[in-house]
């Protein structure tokens, strides 16, 4: 039963703190949504089995299922490299509450 | 084309990328954006030739034997998507460099790395690698939303990264209940598992349900309309021909193969294309700048879309595959040229607009008969491709047949006036007297009186009036496009060349 109450958790955490105001709390909570997708991921491949899946080392009544692994592995990237992005947008993009504009001199009209 | 060429479709642009991140030549930047789409859609119509007489192809990736490698296929209705977006693609990238947006360090290989992620979604067989390709695409999306702004725009790229990271985490957690269930996310493998297994349908349906909040949706629509207009006209009408597009396709297919016709929920879809028509086309009253009200005629496109598959029958799925067609090119077409009137005349809102009919008549010719493809009314594309979803949702049962016909003419009026209020705020009036040229440093200058020569160049209207050529050519042409799309449902309805290509 932990991993299902971890993720159950994870995905509360995430939610609440996705719909708050500021950036970086957003970043934050979809970081603890994708983590709680991750461990979904993992769940998937019976966390009973957990040997390492390698051939001649581990018998196959026990090897983990390696697709999930790899599943998460690809997300973990993806999100990782999302989120560095989305950090980025939070330090350059204007202040949240008072929507203050930067001076840079521009003007739209569109 | 021999089927292990297909990967070619992923690998020419990705190299192609690399190849533009480490070469910094604006000339070859030019030569690449354009001739690799270009190239795509040689390919992509040499694709459609073949499969005239080879309903499917399939490549299993690295030769590992079929269920256990990731496929890619290709059949008519994923080798028309290509041949599709890729010409819509060309032209915008042709309308990018004559913005001279390309002058951003990073646009070219960005927006070459998105058509490689488009075409992948398109060829893939496989759901988790669906996941990859849809990533592929949406990364470079996030840099190009904001690339060709400053901070303002900045503000919606946060909107749209948070919105699609979201999304993609449920279609992640979609692909692994599927793995959960089925223990495959091979589409060949899962044919018909969704109706058999109802732990599997469950699992299908969270896919569709991302893939529908991707598309746009309603009732989940709203990040849509808020994100597009608020990037440039040529990074929009870019987003409008692939982003919701492939997600449209991976709803067709995915349905159409898992379900392999009616879910139990079909109802609920029912619902949604209903209000996505109506709050689309009647949202559009509401907006007073051009490519804005533009967006939600997209929204009301993705609905009139889906309700093929909502009918789901043979003829009801090649007149969603034909609407799909013809809302590419138009929308694109509208989008290019509200983008030319917006870098001429300085704005796109209807109050800073007028008289633009008598001022240029060129421009004027070239929207009218794009928005008569939109509104649907004849010579255009989009004449045909509402005749055929009325006449596909008349042969609907029962009440489904008043319910959809009502919608579409319904939708149809809305859409209407509030073109005609476009029309009458851009291109009637008195003329304008002032407009803010372009200011050097970036955004736009003080007001200024308009000097009596300034009009749109040929340059940047070419584009648009380009894609306007197009859809006039398929309405005379129309004949060649039928079968085409015939063929393609047949693809969806008929999934045992599929299954066999790919598991042999």
């Amino acid at each position: 039963m932990i991993l299902p109450i971890t993720i159950g958790v994870l995905v509360t955490g995430g939610v609440y703190l996705a719909l708050q105001r500021g950036m970086v709390r957003i970043i934050f909570g979809m970081a603890l949504l994708s983590h709680a997708a991750n461990l979904l991921l993992l769940t998937i491949g019976v966390s009973a089995y957990r040997g390492e899946p390698l051939a001649d080392r581990t018998a196959v009544d026990v090897a983990a299922d390696p697709l999930p692994q790899a599943f998460v592995l690809t997300a973990i990237v993806i999100t990782l490299a999302v989120t560095i992005f989305m950090l980025t947008l939070a330090v350059i993009g204007h202040n949240d509450d008072t929507k203050r504009m930067p001076a840079t001199g521009e003007f739209h009209d569109r | 084309m021999n089927s292990q060429y297909l990967s070619l479709f992923v690998v020419v642009p990705l190299a192609a990328a690399a190849l533009l991140i480490a070469v910094r030549r604006p000339a070859l930047d030019r030569a690449l954006m354009i001739g690799i789409p270009a190239g795509m859609t040689l390919a992509g119509i040499s694709l459609l030739v073949q499969h005239q007489s080879t309903p499917v192809i399939a490549h299993n990736v690295g030769q590992f034997p079929g269920g256990v490698s990731i496929p890619l296929i290709s059949d008519t209705f994923s080798a028309l998507m290509i041949t599709v977006t890729s010409l819509t693609t060309t032209v915008t990238m042709v309308f990018l460099t004559q913005t001279r947006e390309d002058r951003f360090r990073f646009l070219a290989p960005l927006a070459i790395m998105l058509t490689a992620g488009v075409n992948g979604a398109f060829l893939t067989g496989d759901l988790f690698n669906l996941f990859v390709f849809v990533e592929v695409m949406l990364l470079p999306s996030y840099a190009l939303i904001s690339i060709t702004g400053t901070w303002r725009r900045l503000g919606i790229g946060r909107l749209f990264v948070v919105v699609n990271l979201l999304t993609s985490t449920i279609l992640l957690i979609g692909v692994g209940l599927v793995y959960a269930a089925a223990g495959t996310v091979n589409l060949a493998e899962l044919a018909g598992a969704a109706s058999r297994d109802p732990r599997i349908g469950f699992a299908v349906a969270v896919i569709l349900l991302a893939l529908a909040i991707k598309a746009g949706v309603a009732p989940i629509h709203g990040w849509l309309p808020r994100t597009y207009p608020a990037t440039s006209a040529g990074i929009m009408a870019l987003f409008s021909a692939v982003h919701t597009k492939v997600a449209l396709y991976g709803i067709y297919r995915i349905y159409s193969t898992t379900y392999e016709g009616e879910a139990p929920w079909a109802p609920i879809i029912a619902i949604a294309v209903a209000l996505t028509i109506i709050v689309g086309s009647y949202s559009t009253f509401g907006e007073h700048i051009m490519r804005r009200a533009l967006s939600w005629q997209m929204v009301a496109g993705v609905g009139h879309i889906l309700l093929g598959l909502a009918i789901f029958t043979q003829f009801s799925l090649a007149a969603g595959i034909f609407y799909m067609i013809h809302h590419i090119v138009t929308m694109a077409a509208l989008l290019l040229t509200s983008g030319a009137i917006e870098q001429t005349y300085g704005s796109g809102r209807y109050e800073r607009l007028a008289g633009l009919a008598r001022r240029d008549p060129w421009i004027a010719v070239i929207y009218a008969f794009a928005l008569l493809s939109l509104v649907g009314l004849p010579p255009s594309l989009g004449f045909f491709a509402k005749i055929g979803l009325l006449q596909a949702a008349a042969n609907a049962e029962g009440w489904q047949a008043w319910f959809y016909i009502t919608v579409v003419c319904v939708a149809a009026v809305g859409t209407l006036f509030a073109m005609q209020r476009l029309w009458s705020g851009v291109f009637w009036g008195p003329s304008m007297e002032n407009y803010r040229p372009e200011d050097p440093n970036g955004g736009r200058a003080k007001r200024v009186p308009l000097p009596r020569d300034l009009l749109v160049r040929w340059n940047l209207a070419a584009p648009g009036a380009f894609l306007v050529g197009v859809q006039l050519v398929f309405f005379v042409l129309a004949g060649t496009l039928v079968p085409i799309a015939q063929r393609a449902a047949d693809n969806l309805t008929n999934l045992e060349p599929y299954v066999t290509a790919v598991l042999g």
